[in-house]
C-alpha cells in the first residue's frame, strides 16, 4: 500500500482523536507528571494548530469574496470592501513590531477600536428588537403549554418592572417563585442530561465508536 | 493511591461506571440485542425539511454552532452538530439540494468541509461539490451572525438546521430564519439559548437530544446500544441525587466525604 493510501485511512482520525482525548483525560484523575507534561505538550501544538487555521479562514473568505468580485454577483461592491479590510487588518497586524506593524499599530486599532466594537456592539443591541418579535410570536395562546409561557412571562416581565411590583408587590415573590423553582428544576434537569449526553458522546469517541464528525461517517470510502 | 488525585477519585468511578455500562450494551447490540429508540420528532423532520427546500427550489442552511471542538461543555456539541451535517449533507446530495454551511471557527472549517465535499465524492458527484456552500464568515460572534442573517436574507433558504453551541446570536439566526419562512430545525445544549430556539423554530432538539442525533441518525446498532448505557448514567445520577439530598437532609457527610475523596 502506497504512503499516500495509507495516509488517507479513517483509523488515523480516529487513533488520533483518541490518543488525544486519553491525554486530555487521564492527567486530570492521575497525578503522573511525565503524563501532564505530554499533555501540556499537545494542548501547545494544538493551539498552534488553532493559530495556523485562522489562515484557513482567511483564505477561504478571500476564494468566496474574490469569486463574488470577478462574477459581479449581487452585492459584490461590499465583497471589495471585505477584500480591502481582510488585507489592510492582516498587514497591519503582522508581528512586525521594528516596522511599526503589529497589534499596536495605529490603523490596526482605529479599524478595532472604531469600526469592529461598535459594528459588533450594534449587532448585539438590535437582539431587543428580535427579542420582541419572538415574543410576540411566542405570546399566543394556541395551547395549554403556550398559555402556561404567556402567562408566566407576562408575570415576569411585571415582576421585574418597577411600576408594577410599587402598586402590586406580591408579583416581586410570584416571579421569583417561577424563577428558583419551576425554571430552575427545569434547567437543572436540562443540564444534567446534557452533561451525561456529552460524557456519553465523550465515552464513544473515546472508544472509536462515534464516526459522525469524520468524512463520509467515518465509513471506508 | 498516590497517583490518583485527590477530590477526582469519585468522578473516576463514575467515569468508569458509566464506560462500562456503555460498553455492556455495546456487547448487547453485537450479539443482536438492539435497545428501542423512542422516535424525536425534530430529527425525523429533518428529511421533511430538505425535500421542502427542493420544492421550493430554494437552499439548505446547516450550522454547527460557533464553538471551537476544544471547550470542555461547547465541544461535543460542534461535534454533535457535524454529525447532524453529515447526515443533512448525504441527504442533500442524494435530493439535489444545494447545501450551505456558514461556519465561524477556522479550525472547524476543513472539517465541516471534508463532511460535505466527501458526502458529495461517495454519491459519484464530486465534480459538482462547490467550495464556497462551505463558508467561513467571521470568527467575530455578532461579525459571524450579521453574515449569516445577509446569507439568510439574500438566499432565501427553504430550511435552516442549526444544531450545536449557539449564544446570544441564537435568537436572531432563528428568528431571521422564521422571518423568511425556512423550516426550522433547532437544538442546542446551551440552556440559555434553547427558550429562543424553541419559540422561534419549528422542532427544537432540546440538551441531550442533539448528543443523541449522530446514533438516531445512522441507525447504527453500536451507538444505538451506547445511548443505553447513557441512560443507566442518568438513573445512576437521578439515584445519586435523591439519596444525596436525603443523606443531606439527615444531617450525614457521608457524600461529601465520597466526593472529596
Amino acid at each position: 500500500m502506497k504512503m499516500g493510501e495509507v495516509l488517507k485511512r479513517i483509523e488515523i482520525p480516529i487513533a488520533l482523536t483518541i490518543i488525544a482525548t486519553l491525554l486530555q483525560v487521564l492527567p486530570y484523575y492521575f497525578d503522573i507528571p511525565a503524563l501532564s507534561s505530554v499533555a501540556s505538550t499537545t494542548t501547545n501544538a494544538v493551539l498552534l494548530i488553532v493559530a495556523y487555521a485562522t489562515f484557513v479562514g482567511v483564505i477561504s473568505i478571500l476564494l468566496v469574496h474574490g469569486k463574488r468580485v470577478q462574477r459581479r454577483s449581487e452585492g459584490w461592491h461590499f465583497s471589495i470592501l471585505v477584500v480591502v479590510f481582510v488585507a489592510i487588518m492582516v498587514l497591519t497586524g503582522l508581528p512586525l513590531q521594528e516596522f511599526g506593524l503589529g497589534t499596536n499599530n495605529s490603523i490596526f486599532n482605529w479599524i478595532f477600536t472604531y469600526i469592529l466594537t461598535p459594528l459588533g456592539g450594534t449587532t448585539y443591541s438590535i437582539l431587543a428588537f428580535f427579542i420582541t418579535s419572538a415574543a410576540v410570536r411566542a405570546f399566543k395562546a394556541r395551547n395549554i403549554e403556550a398559555a402556561i409561557v404567556l402567562v408566566s412571562g407576562t408575570l415576569m416581565v411585571m415582576g421585574n418592572a418597577p411600576i408594577f411590583t410599587n402598586s402590586v408587590p406580591v408579583l416581586a415573590d410570584i416571579s421569583l417563585w417561577i424563577r428558583n423553582i419551576p425554571n430552575m428544576a427545569t434547567m437543572r434537569g436540562v443540564m444534567i442530561g446534557a452533561a451525561l449526553g456529552a460524557v456519553a458522546l465523550a465515552v464513544r469517541t473515546l472508544m472509536g465508536i462515534e464516526r459522525g464528525y469524520l468524512r463520509g461517517g467515518g465509513g471506508d470510502e | 493511591m498516590a497517583f490518583l488525585i485527590q477530590g477526582r477519585v469519585f468522578g473516576l468511578v463514575c467515569l468508569l461506571f458509566i464506560m462500562a455500562a456503555v460498553a455492556y450494551y455495546i456487547k448487547r447490540a453485537q450479539a443482536g440485542v438492539v435497545p428501542k429508540v423512542r422516535r424525536i420528532p425534530g430529527i425525523d423532520a429533518i428529511d421533511e425539511s430538505i425535500g421542502r427546500a427542493v420544492e421550493m427550489g430554494r437552499p439548505v442552511f446547516c450550522s454547527h454552532g460557533i464553538a471551537t471542538l476544544r471547550d470542555a461543555t461547547a465541544g461535543p456539541q460542534t461535534i454533535a452538530g457535524l454529525s447532524v451535517l453529515n447526515y443533512v449533507a448525504k441527504r442533500c446530495v442524494a435530493v439535489g439540494a444545494k447545501i450551505v454551511v456558514p461556519v465561524r471557527q477556522p479550525e472547524v472549517w476543513p472539517i465541516a468541509a471534508d463532511i460535505v465535499e466527501t458526502e458529495y465524492k461517495l454519491a459519484g458527484k464530486g465534480a459538482e461539490f462547490d467550495p464556497e456552500c462551505v463558508q467561513f464568515l467571521s470568527s467575530q460572534q455578532f461579525g459571524f451572525s450579521s453574515s449569516y442573517m445577509g446569507l439568510m436574507m439574500r438566499d432565501k433558504p427553504g430550511a435552516n438546521i442549526m444544531v450545536g453551541a449557539y449564544w446570544a446570536e441564537s435568537l436572531q439566526l432563528s428568528e431571521t430564519g422564521a422571518r423568511i419562512g425556512a423550516m426550522q430545525i433547532t437544538g442546542t445544549a446551551q440552556t440559555s439559548q434553547i427558550p429562543f430556539f424553541l419559540v422561534t423554530s419549528d422542532y427544537c432538539l432540546i440538551g441531550e437530544e442533539i448528543f443523541s442525533a449522530g446514533a438516531y441518525l445512522t441507525n447504527d446498532a453500536m451507538l444505538i446500544a451506547s445511548l443505553a448505557g447513557q441512560d443507566v448514567g442518568r438513573i445512576f445520577a437521578v439515584l445519586l441525587g435523591l439519596l444525596g439530598a436525603i443523606v443531606m437532609t439527615v444531617g450525614s457527610r457521608i457524600f461529601l466525604d465520597l466526593f472529596a475523596m
